[in-house]
């Protein structure tokens, strides 16, 4: 079995035309193995680890008293933003996979509904995100990657400084929110262009509307098979972090928007996210703060 | 089949072609050129070059040639290109597997013949058993050429496979007339009324009337239309031709009584 | 356009004659094998190189798959039943005369006298982009060439379109649905009975095939019930050419009038989508009302609801509104007819 489907197109040319299906398995199964090693991996070999770094660092009683009880973490907006493109990321993925797996259905409808709710709540997040949240609070950055290392160092047995603890989002946080952000648009752009090829009442039906060759369009269909099934591994994963305990706190400020003072203390560093009234101007000197070493 | 193929197909089979003129090639086929190449070069002809037929030179044989050549050189070589691995081999013992030696019962005669799995009817006639009384036109059970009979049913026998037919009782025009060369009343029907132009078709028709007047021997004009209604005629000679079959008719009719 | 291009390329060929070994044969090869009744669709496909299977299943030599039987009221049509032999059985021609009106509508008489009444419905589309090997949706690639703004598609679906816009182009199917036959499938795991209708899927549900049967699966027999035997029948089928022609759409229905009212009613109809549709909302509408021009013409309307014409197919929207309301409220013979 090869990874793409080839045809013959009607000008004789051997042109791609999507990807073979059996790669779904391969996703969901790796998606399936990376939780199951990361779940032995937890449980048997890094809570040592994870003893010493909740060491490293303590907060000042000064800045726990300016913390509220309950801190916000994420909007109303953002809250709602991440239910829709759940629920629509969801429903193209069931749309998409089922039929795939044998489930028979009239798919194509819901496809390109649920893709233009996501299409249009993406454009949404990106306008608010930039201009209404904190931009840059997403981005790995060097405090990031230097107590990635760190706590690399640590786990295989070297001597390393204790790794800080997090800003607003941890590293791995961070990381998938990238790797969403690039299957997610690849996704959407190959698949917004896709619409032209079934009915919708946007454009007229036109398999040629763009120019494009049928190498361009047979790419284009391979890319959003394989985005798709690596979104399929993503979600996976995502879902499992979601539910495992000890991050049940962060998958509950997504519903209810804040976390408790005390998940804030142990978790984040007051430095890298602050909180409470001196909050607005440390968030102006977001980027400065960036900037300490520990 | 008759949902007619757009012009848009034609330019593209032209391209696909490599340039060259697809009625020549349709032409040069219907003539039998492509069957006798083996005969005539004794090389075998390798799948690829019939499917594109662009890319084999055109030959220049005449028809008689042709057929002469076929006759002439026997029913197994001139099938000889044909015989090709297939590509999944039964086992004899399988439910159903099929030999290639196989007995037919054509115009009353046995006729032993080494068959394909996918020959049809119309090659085993023509070009193993030299009756080329039976034309082949379109190849696509669309124009009637090639009907001959099945246990007196009518069938294009360019789409049943020979396999099919073995144990069955197989007619084609060279079977109709009687063994002292007496035409059979259809035939004779044809000729009294001269009812065919360049009668490439005829055969087949003469086949699909005398099927049809077994199960109808006294049809009006439309139910005789309606019966050979399977059969075109090139020439668009249809009048004549049911003015033929319609005497042909009455012929037999007159022959069964006496 | 048909290309003549000599014999088909080699296969291997198995004509079993037990229902129970070709079962055992589809199950052996799977995907790889063709299942073969008359072959009138097959060697088209074959010839042209288009399909190109490992091993041809010939059902000519299962007896037991042919030939039709009174059983339970009704009748049983074995699959390999030639449409021939269904036109001119008299208890078809008797009871069922919608279904021998529809097969006798069917291609040529030398094809009537091979084709059967399963190849008949079984069959796959005419769409000619499909079958010249171009890769399109229905051929597992990811384009229909048959819908767009350049295409040439006036026998091509105005209902029921997803992606493909090929039709059914099978004139047995709407009768059968009119007389809820029943249409009997052996799977490996048994045998299944299911009614016409269901028989048939649209490219919504599978875009690759034409009706329920995977590989392994063989349809034996199609079942017509005592219910609709013998009551009021409509067939009309409009083609291009009076004889040897695909239909550019058939309708048939089959009613039961009592006192002047429709009390029962089926009506179908093909050539109009991917799969013949039943149209149980008309049949609906019109129940219980007279069967006259007006009712006819409420249900023309009804039935092309939703309806959407490509570029050269408008036509059979108009059409489509006319035969329901002739299946509906009958026709007056034209005075030159």
């Amino acid at each position: 079995m090869g990874l793409i489907e080839w045809a013959t197109s009607p000008w004789g040319r051997e042109v791609p035309i999507h990807i073979a299906f059996g790669l779904l398995w391969v996703s969901a199964i790796g998606g399936l193995l990376f939780l199951v090693v990361h779940a032995i991996y937890v449980g048997y070999w890094a809570k040592s680890a994870e003893a010493h770094a909740g060491e490293a660092v303590g907060a000042s009683s000064g800045i726990a008293a300016r913390v509220p009880e309950r801190v916000a973490r994420h909007s109303f907006g953002a809250r709602l933003f991440h239910a829709v493109m759940a629920l629509a990321m969801f429903a193209l993925l069931f749309t998409a996979f089922l039929p795939k797996v044998g489930v028979r259905f009239a798919w194509v409808t819901y496809h390109w509904i649920a893709g233009v709710v996501l299409t249009i709540s993406v454009i949404y997040h990106l306008f608010h995100a930039t201009f209404w949240l904190d931009f840059w609070s997403i981005w790995p950055d060097r405090v990031d990657i230097e107590d990635a290392a760190r706590r690399f160092r640590r786990a295989v047995g070297q001597a390393a400084p204790a790794p800080r603890k997090f800003a607003k989002y941890p590293l791995e946080n961070k990381l998938y929110h990238l790797a969403i952000l690039c299957a997610g648009l690849a996704v959407i752009g190959t698949g917004v262009l896709m619409m032209s090829r079934v009915r919708t009442p946007f454009l007229a039906r036109d398999p040629y509307l763009f120019g494009f060759s049928d190498t361009t369009w047979g790419w284009m269909y391979v890319l959003h098979g394989l985005t798709g099934i690596a979104l399929v591994a993503l979600i996976i994963a995502h879902v499992y972090f979601a539910l495992r305990p000890e991050k049940l706190f962060i998958t509950n400020s997504m519903i209810f928007g804040s976390i408790s003072r005390e998940k804030y203390l142990e978790h984040h560093d007051p430095e890298r996210w602050p909180v409470g009234e001196r909050a607005p101007e440390a968030g102006a000197a977001g980027s400065k703060s960036r900037e300490v070493p520990a | 089949m008759s949902h007619r193929f757009p012009q848009v197909i034609v330019t593209f089979r032209q391209l696909n072609g490599g340039g060259s003129d697809p009625i020549a090639i349709d032409t040069r086929q219907r003539m039998g050129v492509y069957p006798s190449k083996s005969i005539c070069g004794g090389l075998p002809m390798a799948d690829h070059d019939i499917a594109n037929p662009g890319t084999s030179a055109p030959l220049l044989v005449s028809r008689r040639d042709v057929i002469k050549g076929v006759i002439a050189a026997g029913a197994v070589s001139s099938a000889s290109y044909l015989f090709r691995a297939s590509t999944v081999w039964a086992q004899t013992s399988a439910p159903g597997a099929v030999e290639r030696l196989v007995t037919l019962t054509v115009n009353g005669q046995q006729r032993r013949v080494d068959v394909m799995k996918q020959e049809t009817l119309q090659t085993t006639l023509r070009y193993k058993l030299g009756l080329t009384g039976t034309k082949l036109g379109c190849d696509r059970s669309e124009c009637g050429a090639c009907t001959v009979l099945i246990d007196d049913v009518p069938h294009y026998s360019c789409s049943i496979l020979t396999h099919t037919v073995r144990g069955k009782n197989i007619v084609t025009i060279e079977g109709l007339a009687s063994a002292d060369g007496k035409l059979h009343p259809v035939q004779q029907g044809v000729i009294d009324e001269q009812g065919f132009q360049c009668a490439f078709c005829m055969s087949g028709f003469v086949m699909a009337a005398v099927g049809y007047l077994k199960t109808n021997p006294n049809p009006t004009r439309a139910e005789l239309a309606h019966g050979i209604s399977g059969n075109l005629c090139r020439c668009q000679d249809y009048d004549k031709i049911l003015n033929a079959m319609m005497r042909g008719a009455e012929n037999l009719r007159r022959a069964n009584r006496v | 356009m048909a290309v003549i291009r000599d014999v088909m390329p080699a296969f291997e060929l198995f004509q079993p004659a037990t229902i129970d070994d070709t079962m055992r044969l589809l199950g052996q090869y799977r995907e790889d094998a063709w299942v073969m009744a008359g072959g009138l669709d097959t060697f088209d496909w074959l010839k042209d190189r288009i399909k190109r299977p490992k091993v041809v299943v010939d059902l000519s030599q299962v007896k037991e798959l042919s030939g039709i039987r009174e059983a339970g009221g009704g009748l049983e049509i074995g699959a390999t039943t030639t449409l021939t032999e269904v036109v001119r059985h008299p208890i078809v021609r008797e009871k069922y005369s919608i279904l021998s009106t529809g097969a006798e509508a069917a291609a040529s008489p030398q094809i009537r006298n091979q084709g059967t009444i399963g190849g008949n419905v079984s069959q796959d589309t005419r769409c000619w982009y499909y079958r010249a090997g171009w890769p399109c949706y229905r051929a597992g690639g990811n384009t229909c060439f048959a819908d767009t703004p350049t295409a040439i598609n006036r026998e091509h679906a105005i209902l029921g379109a997803d992606r493909c816009v090929a039709v059914n182009p099978s004139d047995s199917a709407p009768a059968l649905i009119a007389l809820d036959a029943k249409f009997v499938v052996r799977t490996p795991k048994g045998e299944r009975v299911v009614d016409a209708e269901d028989y048939f899927i649209g490219p919504g549900t599978d875009i690759t095939r034409m009706n329920i049967l995977r590989p392994g699966d063989l349809l034996t027999a199609i079942r017509l019930p005592a219910d609709w035997a013998g009551t009021k029948f409509y067939f009309e089928k409009v083609r291009d050419r009076n004889v040897w022609d695909f239909p550019l759409m058939n309708v048939a229905s089959a009613m039961v009038i009592t006192d002047g009212k429709i009390e029962r009613i089926r009506l179908a109809l093909n050539a109009a989508a991917a799969r013949p549709l039943r149209l149980a909302a008309v049949e609906d509408a019109v129940r219980g009302k007279e069967p006259n021009a007006a009712t006819g013409e409420m249900a023309g309307r009804l039935a092309v609801q939703g309806a959407r014409a490509l570029r050269f197919n408008a036509y059979k929207i108009p059409l489509m509104r006319n035969l329901v309301k002739r299946a509906i409220g009958g026709v007056e013979k034209a005075a030159w007819a």
